[in-house]
């Protein structure tokens, strides 16, 4: 399996992208809202902190896959009917936008707090609003509101690929888990 | 008969006052000043996360006696109100003010008082007490003043060690979290108290 994707699956670069950027996100929106309800705290400020360096993480990971996906060639779906495939494409457009909304929201909410911004107590990053209690509200609305939204489409998309993959029995899911077979298949890909 | 007399007081007088003039200066107090609110700043430079960051109190009184002749009179006290802290977040604000910290509820005010004050090669060095949270430190105070039009403008810097006045101590003491030195910029405006018969 190659690091670019071919038309039968995406490739190593695209794989790794979507499944570490699942397993950071299913740490973070947790951690997200477990911390804010914590009492005033070295033990709240540091796992804010940590909320924070994840969240930098996946915002260079979105700027990355994006980068590869703009580069890379996209895998082909299989016959499927109109409507399905437009709610996978929306649904994607969606998940891409808020994988940039929901760290940046984070980030001006942090901002107009007027807090640090630090990544895993290694490198500090600029403020990129000023501290305001109004625009902090409306940051930290967005925020929530994105991340919620992220996990609803999250759970669709997921849904869609097991529909494909147990009830339809086509090779929508083997695109990104190449290990497993198409169940439609008899064993061949 | 008349004449000679009080020729003779004023005679006495005089040489008195010529006996006493050697000494005049260090009877005459300095000067008396108070700063100018809208210019004059209690500014302080600390570090969250490997981040510094600028706060200030907006209330502080403050009394300064100085002339360079007049250094024995000379000294600097000041009031500051812990609750007008502001470090430009109100979250970290009502940090700051609570029990782990400045804990203002106890501790409302924090006290400056330099005395002492005497010149050297690089300008006048006070001897200062700082009382935040019931605790005193003692510290060398140099300062710069300058006089402008009957105005005089004191600038300082000193750094501090926060946990030297038990602010942030405990598990706050992680510098990881928040940096143990700070840094206080100190810039006055000072207007003349107009005569010791009107202090109150």
């Amino acid at each position: 399996m190659g690091l670019r994707s071919t038309s039968f699956a995406w490739g190593a670069v695209a794989r790794l992208l979507h499944w570490t950027m699942l397993a950071l996100f299913l740490a973070i929106f947790p951690l997200g809202l477990y911390m804010a309800d914590l009492p005033l705290g070295v033990h709240k400020l540091r796992l804010y902190a940590l909320h924070k360096s994840i969240g930098l993480t996946l915002l260079a990971l979105a700027l990355l896959r994006f980068a590869w996906r703009l580069l890379d060639r996209r895998p082909e779906l299989p016959p499927m009917p109109a409507w399905q495939l437009g709610v996978a494409r929306l649904t994607h457009i969606l998940l891409y936008v808020l994988m940039f909304a929901v760290p940046v929201s984070g980030w001006m909410f942090n901002s107009a707090a007027g807090f640090p911004l630090q990544w895993f107590g290694l490198v500090n990053l600029p403020a990129i609003a000023h501290s305001s209690p109004s625009l902090k509200q409306l940051a930290h609305t967005l925020h929530e509101a994105g991340a919620w939204l992220l996990v609803a489409l999250a759970v669709l998309h997921a849904a869609g690929a097991l529909t494909h993959h147990f009830v339809s029995r086509d090779r929508t899911l083997t695109l990104m888990v190449p290990w497993l077979r198409a169940p439609g298949t008899g064993g061949k890909p | 008969m008349n004449d000679s007399s009080s020729r003779r007081t004023a005679w006495r007088q005089f040489t008195l006052l010529a006996a006493l003039a050697p000494f005049a200066a260090s009877f005459a107090d300095a000067p008396a000043y108070v700063p100018a609110a809208a210019q004059s700043s209690l500014t302080f430079v600390g570090t969250q996360q490997g981040e510094k960051f600028t706060g200030r109190f907006k209330d502080f009184d403050a009394r300064v006696a100085y002339a360079p002749d007049q250094l024995a009179t000379s000294a600097i006290s000041a009031t500051i109100r812990i609750k007008s802290i502001d470090s430009n977040s109100p979250d970290r604000d009502s940090a700051l003010v609570g029990s782990d910290w400045f804990d203002a509820a106890k501790y409302p005010v924090a006290t400056f008082k330099a005395a002492g004050i005497r010149m050297t090669p690089t300008g006048p060095v006070g001897d200062a007490e700082l009382t935040i949270r019931a605790k005193t430190q003692k510290f060398a105070f140099p300062f710069t003043w300058k006089s402008e039009g009957g105005k005089a403008i004191l600038d300082a810097k000193v750094a501090l060690d926060r946990i030297e006045y038990g602010v942030g101590t405990g598990e706050w003491a992680d510098e990881g979290i928040a940096g143990h030195k700070v840094e206080v910029l100190v810039h006055l405006v000072l207007v003349p108290v107009p005569a010791p018969a009107a202090k109150h």
